[in-house]
């Protein structure tokens, strides 16, 4: 896999190749060039099945890590693309005109991650939440926890650590 | 009075809803012929469907979030849940992902029962979806036997992993426990049931005439579509394409075993059940063989570091396997903490339910949409995670 | 369409006849399979309410509560389960250390009672309130052949005997940095044992910190609780490991080497950074006698709460019972210097050779500092008690051991006998081994009822040590060679009711002879205050074998306190220790509030 790695960086600038297996690989690269890679791996080089696109959030790094994950029937070798994108203005190309599940990935994530993909069909309707008005659930920052425990109310419960009850019992200080 | 409204099937064509010649029409969520909670939004014409749009989210349990603020081990018993049906393959995939990163190998012994517990539930799952397959198109009875003989499989489940349908039996680093004596007794009663099964039912639905005039030529799948739609499993081998991750890219003991790629070349909603009838058998032959050779003493778990405060060297990996409905991944993203960063699981329905029905609904008749849905075999749970 | 595929489906029309698949539950109930994962069960005499279960549930389903009251191993917790959340995972049962918690294959449960408090709707705490499936022995048990815990200990890299026997080189070799995080990643962080430690020591959050790989982090919480802990690491009796959740179904946490393997990575030069000391002083003096681990221990926290500290020691070093008593193979010298040393960088002063009665009088002391600590530990030996005791060549093992720390010239001779079954009978035997001695121990029990650490007698076995038990000393002669004839009875063993440990009665006549060069008698020790003089004396009340003192070692007068060896039961430094600290907290209560 290195070697397609190093015939696609003559044309694309790639970058941090990283063999996990030795049929899967992954490798990053800009944002610009993702989708003319994507369509290029899926027509030039038989990466014919996109497997899924998701994204991590990297919040620390004000980061989203878009993962593009592409299937080669013929080799058995999976390629998945990282592309990096802003987090506080995350717009990325839309790819639904290279493969038809693409608009449903992208308006899942449009939904849960608050990206844009301009031009995907559908992109803004709601998938899962409607009528939701937070924010985007997925991100990092919007805490579930935190968020349940404001909207349903819990059965009451004491939680008894045992080293601090066997202080209380045994040992406490007078 | 024929071809009064002539239906628009192109699915291009501009029609105003309020021409009184169509209408807007909500096929479940709470339909008996979707398997979980899954609405289409229909625009019909007649009887004849002219647009479908899928709606997800009675479903959504938000795993992949709740992952992302538990410990490894705490994953472990919800990601069966993710795909009620067969829910193993979940299991197995959150295991293997976990493995990967931590470079594990487990014991010889946990990956044929891994692999059993895995053709298992994919014939548990394979009977239940006959039964959505016939109970679609009005055939009750036979849903009513497969759903039985579903139970006996259960029954084996509950006996070997104390639950009927949440196993939580492929944990992290291994499996829990050894078969219970006698079980390969019981097992083989039960499956040759199920073989005696499969073969009435060639005759009560594949040589049906009412079944094959219904599901011939239904919802046709060709292999240009496959790709871009991304269509995978059974969906794709009815229509010529020999592809399965068992034998492409074999995990576990796939490549110790014989068996082969069923296919059928018509791509239609018969094909598709012919190829999975197919593979039924196939699976019990698997079962068979595993039975026979399977070692019966030696490791049944790895030794991992302590669960409670295991953490995982900062590295992604992806890990697929075949499902019922096809390929089934885990990307599993690992920051160096206790908590995934992140994983993503990729079911098979995700791309079948959504994009390739509502294209495949276009132009079928109404009485045959859940005989349409159910032949692409969906589990709205594994979309929506 | 043709006639085949119309006709096909009669194939099977003798289905019809066929037993129907549904059962009449109500006439023929069907159980669970007997594996099956259905409500819980806690054998709640097993359990010890450490709280793992509810520390594994995903579901925070498990709450525990208070059944009973706490005592040693056992915090008296019990899991409670919330079946409005469990999902039947059974890690629980899984992960369960003491092996208590199963569950039955019960698949109903029918509460009663919708007036019930929703705190316990549905929520039940297996093994107290009683439910149908109790004694049911059917149900979900942890597999075998899959453990999440990790029941085997690192092992500890040791000498082999015969390089212990040529020198007094330290035995146990310690844990490399790797070693010591996996033995860290065994625990699993439930606190049991820090109620059993006698100075309490923050035992879960240290193994955390060396998980973590963080030293300094570890070393402070050492320190908040013990200021010997390079001493504790090697030497402590470790009482927390008898307690420890994992030694149920495995072996305990080795707690002793981890404290040991935290002092060891840092070095002394480092300890003033790390531990930030930062001493306000208060312009009071506490006069302290005795340098052994009590007294260390009460200076330490008194000098950090900013008192000026002051020890008299009569010995020319500090540390009592641990340099002069423990042999350098357990507990090397320079170790106990490495803890002493930072002690007294605090600005402790430690008057050596100053023996409080002869050198000094204890009315001075009374009269000069506004509270005493009182820790001159036990160092009278006790003498056996059959005629010819008083011969030469018949020593006690305290003075074997102190000989040897003072370098002195000891000849023992090639024939030694040690009598006793604790660990200073092994400590006397095993550095006579080292000093080139064949050696017997004599011992009145059986092997099983051996007071001195298992692990001692076994190493003291591998050392070659020759071990006669059920042996009962008569007396001591002298030969005609200068040499001693011991003369000793077989005993048999009594067992009384209620008694700890069986009687060891003569068998009439018995009479059995060993020749040896030296006898060391090492069967206890005893306390002493003739050193005590002045009007402070008169003040203090003495109860029948000792000062009569409250838990903080408060005697009668309120400005004397007592701890360590003379003041509590179990005799080790740990509890000196924790002595040492409390009393150090209660004198602060007096002199600054
Ligand atoms: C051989 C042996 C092995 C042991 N092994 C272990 C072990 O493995 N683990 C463990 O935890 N414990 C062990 N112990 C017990 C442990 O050493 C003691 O419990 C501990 O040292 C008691 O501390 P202390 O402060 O009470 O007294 P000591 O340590 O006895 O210290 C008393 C100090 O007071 C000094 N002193 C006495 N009288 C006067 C006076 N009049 N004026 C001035 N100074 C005086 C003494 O010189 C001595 O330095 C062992 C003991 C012995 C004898
Ligand atoms: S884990 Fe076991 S021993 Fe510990 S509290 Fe729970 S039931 Fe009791
Ligand atoms: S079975 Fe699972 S969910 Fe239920 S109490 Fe135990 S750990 Fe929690
Ligand atoms: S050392 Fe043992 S008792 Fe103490 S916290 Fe760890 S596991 Fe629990």
């Amino acid at each position: 896999m290195k070697k397609l790695y190093d015939i696609l960086s003559l044309q694309f600038e790639l970058a941090d190749f990283e063999s996990k297996r030795s049929d899967l690989a992954f490798c990053k690269v800009k944002a610009s060039q993702a989708i003319s890679l994507l369509t290029h791996l899926r027509d030039i080089h038989g990466y014919t099945h996109l497997v899924m696109l998701t994204c991590v959030d990297w919040l620390e790094d004000k980061q989203f890590q878009l993962t593009y994950l592409l299937h080669n029937y013929a080799t058995k070798t999976d390629l998945g693309i990282l592309v990096f994108i802003d987090r506080d203005h995350p717009v990325m190309d839309s790819l639904h005109h290279l493969w038809k599940q693409g608009r449903v990935y992208q308006r899942e994530l449009h939904e849960m991650f608050g990206i844009d993909f301009p031009g995907s069909p559908g992109v803004e309707e709601p998938m899962i939440l409607e009528g939701w008005q937070g924010p985007p659930p997925m991100r990092r920052d919007f805490d579930t926890k935190a968020y349940s425990d404001e909207t349903y109310s819990h059965r009451p419960r004491v939680q008894n650590e045992p080293e601090q009850h066997m202080k209380e019992q045994l040992y406490s200080e007078d | 009075m024929e071809n009064l409204y002539p239906p628009i099937v192109d699915g291009k064509s501009v029609y105003d809803l309020n021409s009184q010649k169509y209408l807007k029409m909500w096929h479940g969520p709470q339909h008996p012929g979707v398997t979980g909670n899954m609405s289409l939004e229909l625009d019909i014409c007649g009887d004849q469907v002219i647009k479908c749009n899928t709606h997800v989210g009675y479903l959504h349990r938000g795993f992949e979030k709740l992952m992302e603020r538990r410990r490894y081990i705490n994953c472990f018993p919800i990601v069966c849940r993710i795909c009620v049906p067969e829910p193993d393959t979940n299991e197995y995939l959150f295991a293997a992902a976990m493995e990967d990163l931590m470079g594990i190998e487990i014991p010889e012994r946990a990956k044929w029962l891994r692999t059993l517990n895995l053709e298992l539930s994919r014939l548990a799952s394979f009977l239940m979806w006959i039964g959505g397959q016939s109970g679609a198109f009005g055939m009750g009875t036979v849903a009513q036997w497969t759903m039985a003989h579903r139970d006996f499989v259960l029954d084996l489940f509950e006996e070997w992993t104390g639950a009927r349908i949440y196993h939580m039996y492929t944990i992290p680093g291994g499996v829990r426990g050894d078969l219970p004596e006698g079980w390969d007794k019981r097992a083989e009663k039960t499956i040759a049931a199920v073989h005696k099964l499969l073969d009435e039912i060639n005759y009560v639905m594949l040589n049906n005439a009412i079944f094959k005039q219904r599901a011939v030529g239904l919802g046709v799948i060709t292999p240009e579509m496959v790709d871009a739609y991304g269509v995978v499993g059974p969906n794709a081998r009815c229509c010529g394409l020999q592809r399965d991750i068992r034998k492409d890219q074999p995990y576990l003991i796939y490549d110790q075993l014989d068996f082969i790629i069923e296919t059928e070349t018509a791509g239609d909603a018969y094909s598709r059940t012919v190829v999975r009838w197919k593979e039924m058998y196939q699976s019990i032959a698997l079962i068979r063989q595993i039975l026979a050779k399977m070692p019966r003493s030696g490791a049944l778990h790895a030794t991992l570091p302590n669960v409670l405060h295991l953490k995982i060297p900062k590295g992604q990996t992806y890990l697929r396997a075949e499902s019922t409905r096809g390929e089934y991944g885990y990307f599993m993203v690992s920051d160096g903490s206790a908590f995934p960063r992140k994983v993503t699981v990729r079911g098979p329905s995700y791309t079948h339910a959504m994009a390739l029905l509502e294209d495949l609904a276009v132009g079928v008749n109404i009485a045959d949409l859940p005989g349409l849905m159910v032949s692409l075999h969906t589990y709205p749970p594994e979309i929506e995670r | 369409m043709n006639l085949r595929d119309i006709l096909s489906p009669f194939f099977v029309w003798k289905r019809a006849f066929e037993k129907p698949y549904s059962i009449n539950t109500l006439s023929a109930p069907r159980p669970g399979a007997p594996a099956y994962r259905g409500f819980h069960k806690n054998d709640v005499s097993k359990c010890i309410g450490c709280g793992t279960c509810a520390e594994i549930c995903q579901n925070v389903s498990i709450e525990m509560v208070p059944v009973a009251t706490a005592k040693d191993g056992d915090s008296g917790l019990r899991p409670k389960i919330d079946y409005g959340r469990c999902c039947w995972c059974a890690l629980c049962v899984d992960i369960c250390p003491s092996g208590s918690l199963t569950m039955s294959n019960a698949y109903t449960w029918v509460e009663e009672g919708l007036d019930k408090d929703v705190r316990d709707t549905f929520c039940y705490t297996p093994g107290v309130d009683s439910k149908p499936w109790d004694n049911e022995p059917l149900g979900y048990k942890k597999p075998d052949g899959y453990e999440l815990l990790l029941l085997d200990r690192i092992p500890m890299p040791h000498l082999s005997p015969e390089e212990r026997l040529s020198s007094f080189v330290e035995l146990v070799k310690g844990y490399s940095r790797e070693l010591a995080i996996r033995e860290a990643d065994r625990c699993i962080q439930c606190g049991i044992c820090t109620a059993t430690c006698p100075a309490h020591m923050n035992i879960p959050a240290y193994i955390k910190a060396i998980r973590e790989d963080n030293i300094a982090a570890g070393l402070q919480i050492l320190y908040d609780t013990n200021p010997l802990p390079g001493v504790c690491g090697r030497i402590c009796t470790r009482l927390c490991e008898d307690v420890c959740a994992l030694s149920h179904r495995g072996d305990a946490i080795s707690i002793r080497w981890l404290k040991r393997y935290l002092t060891d990575c840092v070095e002394a030069e480092d300890y003033k950074d790390i531990l930030k000391t930062e001493i306000k002083p208060l312009g009071k003096k506490v006069g302290i006698i005795g340098s052994g681990p009590g007294g260390l221990s009460a200076a330490y926290y008194l000098a950090n709460m900013g008192y000026e500290v002051d020890i008299f020691e009569k010995t020319a070093a500090a540390g009592g019972m641990l340099r002069y008593g423990i042999p350098e193979y357990r507990l090397p010298y320079d170790k106990i210097d490495k803890d002493i040393d930072f002690i007294t960088s605090l600005g402790v002063k430690i008057h050596y050779n100053t023996c409080v009665g002869k050198d000094i009088s204890f009315d001075d002391i009374y009269k000069r500092y506004d509270a005493v600590f009182i820790s001159t530990g036990l160092f009278e030996p006790y003498f056996i008690g059959i005629k010819g005791e008083d011969n030469e060549g018949v020593i006690s093992g305290l003075k074997l051991l102190s000989d040897v720390t003072e370098g002195k010239e000891v000849s023992l001779g090639k024939h030694v006998v040690v009598v006793g079954g604790g660990n200073v009978a092994m400590d006397a035997a095993r550095t006579a081994r080292r000093l080139g001695s064949e050696v017997t121990i004599l011992y009145r029990r059986r092997d099983e009822d051996m007071p001195a650490d298992r692990e001692e007698i076994d190493e003291a076995y591998e050392e070659n040590v020759t071990f006669i038990t059920q042996a009962i000393p008569l007396e001591i002669n002298k030969l005609a060679d200068n040499r001693l004839e011991f003369i000793w009875g077989k005993a048999e063993m009594h067992f009384e009711e209620g008694a700890k440990r069986p009687q060891p009665v003569l068998i009439e006549g018995s009479r059995e002879t060993l020749v040896a060069d030296t006898i060391i008698a090492a069967i206890g020790q005893g306390m002493n205050f003739a050193w005590m003089d002045g009007e402070a004396f008169a003040n203090i009340k003495f109860g029948k074998w000792n000062i009569d003192a409250d838990r903080w070692g408060r005697s009668s007068d309120q400005k004397i306190f007592i701890g360590g060896d003379m003041f509590n039961r179990t005799a080790d430094a740990i509890t000196a220790i924790a002595d040492g600290h409390r009393s150090a907290r209660a004198i602060d209560k007096l002199l600054n509030q």
